[in-house]
């Protein structure tokens, strides 16, 4: 395949209180042309510091990155006329109009006057923005503003578009616009990289992913694919006499040779099964001769947060730590 | 030739920036005029006391607060840095191929021309008020008021990019001011301290300025603090802007 992006080896620590925080810890991938990529993973995994590493904002620790055949370390200009960026803050200028925010943009990547004035009315229109790029800035929507901020990054039509959080703080429909105009970018043959701590986004919008925990990968492929190796559905029993139910419930369960992966927590039991719709006659059967009573029960298919948990034993949802700020990123 | 075209573009845009902050628009044209018409009459009967030169209040005290404006300009450049900083502005230049020292000198420009702009207010209240300064003089003083207000502005902006939040930044700024602002005579010339505060002040930029300012608006190009602030602040000012890009391209995370 073609790979726009390669990596091998990236490291990255940083200076903290008692020595040196690792941020990334040996990240390797390739990105094929064309392809949606994400990079899968709880806040303070190191998607952030890795994206900044690819995108020259950030020196490289140890390893080597390729971004459109170019050296990132030894050739960071020639990387940044060849990629676009749009961070999480964004960063348009708040007092100008989209448009003049468009202009400039353009002109900083060396473009013309009158070309940049036309790119800028074509993107306005691609990201249904034409309406307001008169307008300042200050007075748009969260959708209206990350799609000037992705117009932004695209405004020199470069080989790859890195986002970094594409959809934080957007409404659900917002998020839906957001991934078809991202859908679209990458089916006019622009390589989508871009971060994500939504399963939900990672699943609906990446062609493959990387899940990454504690600055390394932990797992590779197609959504399809990695939900694949969770292998069966998922089951959720919600005790009514919590743990100590639990405990006793999840020991019973245990034993029974169709059960997987099984946990216990809070009241609930979690496990795997290969055919859900079979197995929980006999889960319910079995919690009923013991007497422990359920109060509910959830029957899925398994999702990447499935594979997370089988990966690093922990749950994404859960992972509640501070947003990745600049400090950590 | 890349470099100035996108210093030019990103010299027009902080410039709109600027101007469309009726604010700081206000602010920046009202506070020069404001230290005249409220420290001038402080000074009437200081002229031609001990240690003091003759000479009409004005003539000492005008080109001081130019000097004065330049400095505070040059040092509240970082607030922006910081702001734009925090909004993901500067991330957003930096990944893109404009020259780095561009970024770093739009910016510096802009605030440069609204100081010159209120130099000018400044400069026709004073005439109004019977300042008769040597004009060639204060069109040599131009050159030196930019060199300290870019020399201000580059150390600001690396301060700005090192600590990254407003808090840090502007601790470090206030305590910078108060020594510069007294060790340089803005207000009070030097030579009224005693010796150890003399030597002292010889290792401040905008000492020299204040003091070749005094020189130049009175017309007096021989004397010696007229090269002695080139001498000291065109070098200073290559340094310091050598050390913001640096500080530019590699500290910011």
């Amino acid at each position: 395949m073609d790979h726009v992006i390669t990596t091998a080896g990236l490291r990255k620590s940083f200076p903290a209180r008692g020595g040196r925080v690792e941020a990334v810890r040996g990240v390797s991938i390739d990105v094929g042309r064309g392809e949606i990529f994400g990079f899968l993973g709880p806040n303070g995994a190191g998607k952030t510091t890795t994206l900044r590493m690819l995108t020259t904002l950030l020196p490289i620790g140890v390893g080597t990155a390729t971004v459109a055949g170019r050296d990132v370390a030894r050739q960071p200009g020639q990387v940044r006329a060849r990629i676009g960026y749009v961070s999480q803050l964004g960063g348009a200028d708040e007092l100008a109009t989209g448009r003049e925010n468009l202009v400039l943009q353009g002109r900083l990547y060396g473009a013309a006057l009158p070309e940049t004035r036309r790119r800028a009315d074509e993107l306005a229109a691609l990201l249904d923005l034409s309406e307001f790029a008169g307008r300042p800035v200050k007075t748009y929507s969260g959708g209206q503003r990350r799609r000037l901020d992705i117009a932004l990054g695209i405004v020199h039509q470069p080989e790859v578009l890195f986002l970094d959080e594409p959809s934080t703080a957007l409404d659900p429909q917002n998020r839906a616009s957001l991934w078809e105009h991202v859908r679209s970018l990458r089916d006019h043959g622009t390589t989508v990289f871009l971060t994500t701590h939504y399963l939900e986004e990672a699943d609906a919008l990446c062609d493959r992913l990387v899940i990454i925990d504690h600055g390394q990968i932990v797992a590779r492929g197609t959504p399809r694919d990695l939900k694949k190796q969770v292998a069966g559905d998922a089951v959720v029993l919600v005790l009514r006499d919590g743990d100590q139910a639990a405990g006793r419930g999840a020991e019973l369960l245990r034993r029974q040779p169709y059960v997987r992966d099984l946990t216990a927590a809070g009241g609930q039991v979690r496990l795997y099964v290969d055919d859900g719709g079979a197995a929980l006659p006999r889960l319910l059967r079995l919690l009923d001769g013991a007497q422990i009573a359920i109060r509910s029960v959830q029957l899925s298919e398994p999702t990447l947060d499935d594979v997370f948990l089988r990966k690093t034993g922990r749950r994404l949802r859960d992972t509640g730590q501070p947003p990745e700020g600049r400090a950590a990123a | 030739m890349k470099t100035m075209r996108d210093t030019g573009l990103l010299f027009r845009r902080s410039l709109t920036e600027l101007l469309r902050n009726p604010v700081s628009l206000a602010v920046s044209f009202s506070t020069p005029v404001l230290y005249l018409a409220l420290f001038t009459p402080l000074l009437n009967h200081l002229p031609g006391a001990p240690g003091l030169p003759r000479g009409s209040v004005l003539g000492l005290f005008l080109p001081g607060i130019l000097s004065l404006l330049a400095f505070a300009t040059g040092i509240a450049r970082g607030f922006g840095t910081v702001f734009e900083l925090r909004a993901g502005v500067i991330e957003r230049f930096r990944v893109t191929p404009a020259s780095r020292l561009a970024i770093l000198a739009g910016p510096i420009l802009a605030a440069m021309a609204m100081m010159f702009a209120a130099d000018v207010v400044l400069v026709a209240v004073g005439a109004a008020f019977g300042f008769r300064p040597r004009w060639t003089g204060l069109l040599v003083l131009a050159v030196l008021l930019a060199l300290l207000m870019a020399i201000m502005a580059a150390f600001s902006i690396a301060i700005a990019l090192a600590t990254k939040d407003i808090i840090s930044f502007a601790a470090i700024v206030n305590g910078v001011n108060l020594p510069v602002l007294l060790l340089a005579g803005v207000l009070l010339p030097i030579s009224l301290g005693p010796l150890w505060l003399r030597v002292l002040a010889h290792f401040n930029p905008l000492y020299y300025l204040v003091e070749a300012s005094r020189a130049l608006t009175a017309g007096t190009f021989g004397d010696p603090a007229v090269w002695q602030a080139f001498a000291v602040l065109a070098p200073l000012c290559a340094i310091t802007l050598g050390w913001a890009t640096r500080v530019f391209r590699h500290a910011v995370a």
